[in-house]
């Protein structure tokens, strides 16, 4: 089970949805949702500065409405700008290979696609979390 | 992991039994309890399985508002669309109507330009005339000694009246000209 997940996506429907599937799914004990890029980046240089205190995992809309940036960027601030020591990635509804190649460079290990049917995703995703954690496992993307 | 006393145990499962109320959420996955404690074994089941369910429903409700809610989304998307299409349509139907009624005004300037000079054509063509006529009844009767005192007050006075109602003429058609021209510009 992963200890703590952290969630930045701006629509608060997906946070119950993603909360809910966490829990069925037996993925994750604690889980905080936030909205902004902004406020992402703000626990990355409060709350989470010491690197012990961050959550196992974070997972980043692609489009965060109502950031100045978007999640790519986050990925890539919390990766070299805050030291990362997460296990990180993006979850949007998008396919997109070129925006996907530019998760890879910025530092993302998965990329979830978000749809109705979220659980089978997060559960393989959950198999897989281990090989994220020890930085084995390669960038998937999660259909 | 959390360990209940047996106090606290005997309290759970006679709130379960008495009032149907269970323990909820992530704190049932971090009991520690005694797998030989039949009873309690029970009681944790039944509030998983009861928060599994409630979870469940939950989450079913919760994503068919978000279907809905996306539905909405991309209904307000096409609204949108169909505005901008609508406003492009509006504009082109002015910028259709502005041109036909520069093409109106264009052929209704040409009329009144025709007109105009149909009327200074005719005008002149009597003010000739006429003086041309009465110069040529006053010549002959200079030359041929006739009596001219009726003829030359009629050719003055009517070479006085033509005059001016020449000027006169004139000075409407480039009155109306200017004040055309000036109705223009305003446009």
């Amino acid at each position: 089970m992963i200890e703590s997940i952290l969630l930045v996506d701006d629509e608060d429907l997906f946070h119950l949805v993603f909360e809910d599937a966490c829990n069925l799914l037996d993925i994750t004990l604690t889980l905080e949702s936030i909205n902004s890029a902004e406020d992402a980046e703000a626990l990355f240089e409060s709350k989470y500065k010491d690197i012990n205190s961050r959550p196992e995992c974070v997972f980043v809309d692609l489009n965060i409405i109502g950031s100045s940036f978007d999640g790519i960027e986050l990925v890539r601030r919390i990766n070299f700008e805050h030291g990362n020591n997460v296990v990180i990635g993006i979850i949007s509804s998008s396919n997109e290979p070129e925006e996907q190649a530019k998760a890879v460079k910025a530092g993302a290990q998965f990329w979830i696609i978000k749809s109705d049917d979220i659980e089978p995703r997060l559960e393989e995703f959950k198999k897989d979390f281990v090989s994220y954690k020890n930085r084995t496992g390669h960038f998937k993307v999660y259909r | 992991m959390i360990k209940f006393n047996k106090e606290t145990r005997l309290q759970l499962l006679e709130i379960y039994k008495n009032k149907h109320i269970g323990l909820e959420g992530n704190i049932l996955k971090v009991i520690d309890y005694d797998k030989e404690d039949v009873e309690f074994n029970k009681y944790l089941d039944e509030s998983k399985a009861e928060d599994r369910d409630s979870r469940r429903k939950r989450l079913d409700i919760t994503k068919q508002i978000q279907v809905q809610n996306n539905e909405l989304k991309d209904a307000e998307k096409k609204n949108k669309q169909l505005m901008v299409d609508l406003q492009i349509a509006l504009d082109e139907a002015k910028r259709a109507k502005d041109a036909a009624v520069e093409d109106l005004d264009t052929l209704q300037k040409r009329t009144q330009f025709e007109l105009m000079g149909m009327i200074v054509k005719v005008a002149l063509i009597v003010i000739i005339g006429v003086g041309s006529v009465t110069t040529v009844m006053y010549l002959l009767a200079l030359i041929n000694h006739w009596d001219t005192k009726l003829l030359e007050t009629t050719w003055s006075n009517m070479f006085g009246i033509l005059l001016t109602n020449s000027f006169s003429i004139i000075g409407t058609i480039m009155g109306v000209k200017y004040a055309t021209e000036k109705k223009d510009d305003k446009k």
